[in-house]
């Protein structure tokens, strides 16, 4: 996709097809409530990908499963909305969400080697989705299953379609969970972390075949991912999470251009680079991120932001249009932290460098 | 399902239970030779008869020659005849005896996986409510029992309490009616023999099952919009049984022997009680005989379980 026909494809925007509102996860611990999911709000459009990245533990996973309402226990989902074709996910029955999943809203995960039955025919786990909503006889479930192999690429489909997951590679084996995902067309594909277990040339290969699966059968497909550049590769439109919250949400182009939260502006300067000098120090984000039992009072990033001002140790940032169709939850946002601060030529990437809060001079 | 492979694996266990067999009864046949006593003992003969009589039967000949004539009828499948009621072979009493104990048996495992399985699957399903108390509460009570007294109280309540009380309009027949027993006759001595296995099944099928439902692919099954029963039928119960069949071996070769007391107490006339019976009175053959007939019982159980594997488990192949 060129830098160009993506911008465009952000800037068109009809009626979302999913609309998510103040969603709260929550787990009841023995030591207390983890807020794993707290107040995320974002949109979906028909046909386009967007990409939810965060590091591990900052909810994105929880997100996904939150808007099929499969939260492993002890979690529950404890407020929000979920609109998806005029009615709220969140407050359907049991039964009506059962025939939304895998018919209108399918969802694929990471680690195609657990998350396919081991004792079951591959063949028979994708035409088991066409089954499970009466979408097809027997019969043309499994013919459509062998063509389903076929678009995902499988070699010699019709013979696959009787292997066990063991027999498969890992890469067909994440194909085959594609072509599950895919098994009723549905409107909305969720992946979560797909390509995290593969090799890099296999993750390649399947990004390609979610952009062309997103190009073609125009499903709108909703990318989990910690990695940059899976979002730079297959998304039009991005979300940052951080600590249960979204920090930053827009277009790519404009997000990896000019990102306004200083977490995803430490995320994309941490990325390797291939034109970096040898000896250069592999950037990192210092510190860790927070215990979601005990979240940090004020903004959840400041305890590792270089660019802190007071306000961040107290008050927790609202996220704002920052720039046309960018949003972000940032007293400072990383323009003024660029013309105040000198980010762009800043080293010194510890807790509140730039901005002269440094944890000693932090008055309790 | 089976391939050739699978043949070619089944007919190598098949030779190793002869062997098996073999080396069970020759044990068998040494050992029953050292005991004190014979099995003329009961009989009181003197003298010359008594000479005669050991002559008659080999057994008076060194311990070799007889164990090579025994090997002899071994192998064309003759196990002589009793030396107590003279001339009855014995081959084909322990054919029959084999089959009532094999009856049982297969009622008694049939218990054991149901109730197990039925049990283990809703305590896991319905964790930490009332019913997976209850049902988690009846297990340990069940391994805790062992089948003789589980045996005596069943023939107490439906045999004598039941019988009693409805002035003899209902009971359970206790003993063995025919050659091939009766429904009714068979279920009270399979249950009791099969319940303490039934506990231990039940025990690790939730155990088992509470870990399978944790699996991503349980999950990849929600996502797909099964339904729950459906889910935890196909895609749990089937994983879940993996680690089961692992117990199944060693719990049909407790059901296998646990017969022997079983079947005194009900008065069943299969291998167990001609185990007894024959011990006490010295009849060499037969005890050699029920060895025999139980070595070959509980080799053919356990190549029963190991292709149960192939079965439930397409990642294993022979």
């Amino acid at each position: 996709m060129t830098p160009s026909t993506r911008a465009d494809a952000a800037k068109r925007l009809p009626a979302p097809i999913l609309q998510v509102k103040d969603l709260q996860t929550q787990f009841l611990t023995h030591d207390g409530i983890v807020k794993a999911v707290d107040g995320v709000t974002f949109d979906l459009y028909p046909g386009e990908s967007l990409g939810i990245v965060g590091e591990s533990g900052s909810g994105k996973s929880m997100t996904a499963l939150s808007l099929l309402r499969l939260v492993p226990d002890p979690g529950k989902i404890v407020g929000g909305k979920v609109l998806f074709r005029d009615q709220d996910l969140m407050q359907i029955s049991d039964e009506e969400i059962r025939d939304i999943r895998g018919r209108d809203i399918a969802m694929i995960f990471q680690d195609p080697q657990s998350s396919l039955n081991p004792v079951l025919q591959t063949g028979f786990q994708i035409a088991e989705a066409m089954l499970a909503h009466k979408k097809a006889t027997k019969q043309q479930a499994r013919q459509r299953t062998v063509e389903l192999l076929k678009r995902v690429r499988i070699p010699a489909a019709e013979s696959r379609v009787k292997d066990y997951p063991h027999q498969l590679s890992g890469g067909m084996r994440q194909r085959a969970m594609i072509a599950m995902g895919l098994a009723n067309a549905p409107s909305i594909l969720i992946a979560d972390e797909p390509t995290t277990a593969l090799d890099v040339t296999v993750q390649a290969q399947i990004l390609e075949l979610l952009a062309d699966l997103n190009q073609e059968l125009g499903t709108a497909i909703m990318m989990i991912t910690h990695n940059m550049g899976v979002v730079a590769g297959l998304c039009t439109r991005v979300l940052v999470m951080y600590a249960g919250q979204i920090v930053e949400q827009g277009p790519v182009d404009q997000i990896f251009e000019n990102p306004q939260h200083p977490y995803t502006w430490s995320l994309l300067k941490s990325i390797p680079r291939v034109d970096a000098l040898r000896h250069e120090r592999l950037r990192s984000i210092e510190g860790l991120a927070p215990d979601l039992l005990r979240p940090p009072k004020g903004c959840r990033f400041h305890p590792r932001c270089p660019f802190r001002v007071e306000k961040c140790l107290t008050d927790l940032p609202p996220l704002t249009e920052v720039k046309p169709d960018q949003l972000a939850a940032c007293w400072v946002t990383m323009d003024r932290a660029k013309k105040e601060m000198g980010a762009d030529q800043l080293l010194d990437i510890r807790p509140g460098a730039a901005s002269g809060l440094e944890p000693g001079k932090i008055i309790p | 399902m089976f391939t050739r492979g699978t043949l070619i694996y089944i007919g190598q266990r098949l030779v190793l239970i002869v062997l098996a067999v073999l080396g069970v009864s020759s044990l068998v046949f040494l050992g029953i030779h050292r005991l004190p006593g014979d099995a003329l003992f009961s009989e009181h003969l003197h003298g010359d008869q008594y000479q005669q009589t050991l002559h008659h039967y080999g057994l008076d000949r060194p311990l070799w020659v007889q164990y090579v004539n025994f090997l002899a009828g071994m192998i064309h499948g003759d196990l002589g005849e009793s030396l107590v009621n003279r001339g009855v072979p014995i081959t084909p009493i322990v054919l029959r005896e084999m089959s009532v104990s094999a009856e049982i048996g297969l009622v008694a495992l049939i218990f054991t996986v149901g109730i197990g399985m039925t049990f283990g699957v809703v305590a896991a399903i319905r964790q930490n409510t009332w019913m997976d108390y209850v049902l988690s509460t009846t297990s340990v009570i069940g391994y805790s029992m062992p089948n003789f007294v589980i045996a005596t109280f069943l023939i107490l309540v439906f045999g004598i309490w039941l019988d009693n009380f409805t002035q003899g309009t209902f009971y359970f027949q206790i003993g063995w009616p025919g050659r091939y027993g009766s429904i009714g006759a068979i279920w009270l001595p399979a249950f009791a023999l099969g319940f303490p296995y039934a506990s231990i099944v039940a025990r690790l099928t939730r155990a088992s099952m509470l870990e399978v439902i944790r699996q991503d692919y349980i999950r990849t099954a929600r996502a797909k919009g099964l339904r729950e029963a459906v889910i935890m039928v196909r895609h749990g119960l089937r994983n879940a049984l993996i680690p089961v069949i692992t117990i199944l071996g060693p719990l049909v070769i407790g059901i296998i022997t646990g017969g022997v007391v079983i079947e005194n107490i009900f008065g069943i006339p299969g291998l167990g009680k001609e185990f007894a019976n024959s011990i006490l009175n010295r009849d060499y053959n037969i005890v050699i005989g029920v060895f025999t007939g139980y070595a070959a019982l509980v080799g053919l159980a356990n190549l029963g379980v190991d292709l149960l594997y192939v079965v439930i488990d397409p990642r294993i192949r022979y």
